[in-house]
């Protein structure tokens, strides 16, 4: 219990302009871990998750891996450290098909020609994980379902044996089937010990894999829960502010 | 599904071989087109065209046509001969879900986490939802569905009410009827440990036993007692509360009301207290999860908890005895730790037959509540009574 959390965020901001999207955030997530963030829109949930893999660089304050100060300077250098990213509108190609689309951008070659044997048998295992019914990976994307498409971004977050994910709105626009198959998966993760920093405008769906869930409101924290002991009231007068964790500055 | 007939590597062995292969990919997926199935099974697509026709012969598949990429293609699917049926079981934390035909194969199951203290009006509409989505799955619609059986912590409804102490929030409700309304399907309630029981009696390792104990360890404790595969109801279905037997007469007190039941001892709030110090706040998974991976704490609660339900569990097998006991449920699934006390708690009562003899693995020791239901519900829609549509 003492060694250092995976990512910590301490009195982190951010400024666009004259908008101050974050305003000294602090955040911890430990490997083996859920932590939810959750918010109104324009709570900085998502400058958060931008920030941890290294689309945005902080104003302010400083972020630690492992307990060590770093700079994460662009998102190949988030890659390099283990992290991973599916955005609310996630980077596919919906001309290429299933496995170009797992493995766009890091494709694997052997004697210096595409290896699409092995990209096919890898993409056919992390479906496999996420309990995809993808029958066919030469599909273009543009044919898939939404949760279909969903499963395909996440998917390809495995390519980089990641240490941390984080999942922005990975369940919105999903039915409940699909979304009981992102759950799982989230809870998966989990077991495989990894950090998970899920992003969720649904209570329900946060509370049910969560192990901590984090509110953040106009930039600011305000308020952490222990899912097993807070209540849905709590932390939904937490996200509109009905209480206040500390006044606004 | 494996049955090969002809000698190995022969033509008609081959056929045999990848007509099972193809009927397995057309389960897995529920409706797939052909040029799909080639791609799934990597058989050649003349091949997979012969064996379709084959199999739209013997009635095993039918197909519609459709069109993919501009092109027609055949859609190729199980041919649902007969109503399916739907086993449901909404825990503490999840949603399990499994579709069956009347052979009671089932074509796929669905597991969807839940929130702690989730609300009935939310849980209940997603349950609806994710029947008529899994029913699309399998290519059937609504109409096929001959009924939904429920497993519930505990008996909820009319004839168990007052018994329902593990779903907060869901003590009051006539969940048979709700669900029924929302799916205009009949929906059929069973207890957690019935289902358990009714899986392993049926399908499971209690087949054929005369008389069987039934354990379930999970957030909390029940049991089922089975007489000749029948479930002991007992005066209004309130047999089997295992989980409220006291242990601790000077204990806290339990949701029921009374002193120092089990349950206030392996619960899993209960469990969780205990490591709170040491490992900070855990839920029953996390518990489960690190106790199989070997952490020391978490395998001693488990180990403690399983003496605790291993003395009550030999209390009454010494009342009943039993000839076979099982169990399920995430706490027991754990295995070892949770199974070694177990069998301890036995051994040490020499009026019962070895542990060796009376306990026998669960064939299903996580998902059994849904199949159960399952079970439960088939065996309504055949005898055709206690099935209606309310609401």
């Amino acid at each position: 219990m003492e060694d250092a959390p995976l990512l910590t965020l301490r009195s982190v901001s951010k400024h666009f302009g004259g908008v101050q999207a974050l305003v000294d955030v602090d955040l911890e997530v430990r490997a083996g871990e859920v932590v939810a963030l959750v918010g109104d829109n324009a709570a900085g949930k998502s400058t958060v998750a931008r920030m941890i893999s290294g689309i945005y660089q902080p104003d302010g304050g400083q972020i630690y891996l492992d307990g060590r100060a770093v700079t994460i300077a662009s998102a190949q250098a988030a890659f390099a450290m283990g992290i991973a990213a599916v955005f609310q509108e996630f980077a596919l190609a919906e001309n290429l098909d299933v496995t170009s689309n797992i493995f766009l951008g890091r494709e694997l070659s052997s004697s210096g020609l595409l290896d699409v044997d092995r990209m096919d048998d890898l993409a056919r295992s992390y479906l496999a994980q996420l309990n995809a019914r993808i029958p066919d990976l030469r599909t273009p994307l543009v044919q898939l379902s939404a949760g279909q498409r969903q499963c395909v971004a996440i998917a390809r977050t495995l390519v980089s044996r990641p240490r941390l994910v984080v999942l922005d709105e990975p369940t919105a626009s999903l039915s409940v089937g699909q979304t009981a198959e992102v759950l799982s998966y989230v809870e998966s993760l989990r077991d495989m010990g990894l950090g998970v920093i899920l992003i969720s405008h649904n209570l329900n769906d946060v509370r049910a894999v969560a192990d901590r869930i984090e509110v953040l409101r106009h930039g600011r924290n305000n308020g952490s829960f222990d899912t097993a002991t807070a209540s849905y009231e709590e932390v939904l007068s937490a996200i509109t502010g009905a209480t206040r964790l500390r006044s606004h500055r | 599904m494996n049955r090969v007939v002809g000698a190995p590597g022969s033509q008609p062995s081959l056929r045999e071989a990848n007509s099972s292969r193809i009927i397995e990919a057309v389960k897995a997926y529920g409706r797939i087109t052909q040029v799909e199935l080639a791609s799934v099974t990597g058989l050649s697509p003349a091949t997979v065209s012969n064996i379709v026709r084959q199999l739209l012969d013997q009635d095993v598949v039918e197909t519609t046509a459709t069109t993919r990429s501009g092109r027609r293609a055949q859609l190729v699917a199980l041919k649902t001969s007969s109503a399916l049926a739907v086993g449901m079981h909404i825990g503490r934390r999840s949603l399990e879900l499994v579709i069956a035909d009347a052979s009671l194969d089932v074509r796929t199951v669905k597991r969807l986490p839940l929130p702690p203290d989730h609300r009935s009006d939310t849980t209940l509409d997603r349950a609806a939802l994710l029947i008529s989505d899994m029913a699309d799955d399998v290519g059937a619609s609504m109409d096929q569905i001959g009924g939904v059986g429920l497993a519930l912590p505990s008996s909820v409804g009319r004839e168990g009410r007052g018994a329902a102490f593990q779903l907060p929030g869901w003590e009051e409700l006539d969940v048979d009827q709700l669900l029924s309304a929302r799916i205009q399907r009949p929906v059929l309630v069973v207890k957690e440990a019935d289902a358990g029981a009714l899986a392993e009696s049926r399908l499971g390792s209690l087949r054929g036993a005369s008389s069987a104990l039934y354990v379930y360890a999970s957030h909390t404790t029940d049991s089922s007692y089975l007489v000749s595969g029948t479930p002991l109801a007992g005066f209004r279905g309130a047999a089997g509360a295992l989980g409220h037997v006291r242990v601790a007469s000077a204990g806290q007190i339990c949701r029921c009301g009374a002193r120092g039941c089990l349950n206030t001892v392996v619960a899993g709030e209960a469990l969780a207290e205990l490591v709170r110090l040491s490992h900070g706040p855990m839920d029953l998974r996390g518990i489960v999860k690190a106790a199989a991976d070997g952490d020391p704490g978490c395998r001693q609660v488990v180990a403690d908890a399983g003496s605790a339900i291993g003395a009550a569990v030999a209390d009454l097998a010494t009342v009943v005895a039993p000839e076979r006991i099982t169990w399920g449920g995430e706490l027991a699934a754990v295995g070892e730790p949770f199974v070694a006390a177990l069998r301890e708690s036995v051994r040490a009562r020499p009026l019962l037959p070895s542990p060796d003899e009376l306990l026998v693995d669960p064939a299903f020791p996580t998902e059994g509540c849904s199949r159960g239901a399952l079970v439960a519900i088939h065996d309504a829609i055949n005898a055709g009574v206690g099935v209606t549509v309310e609401g």
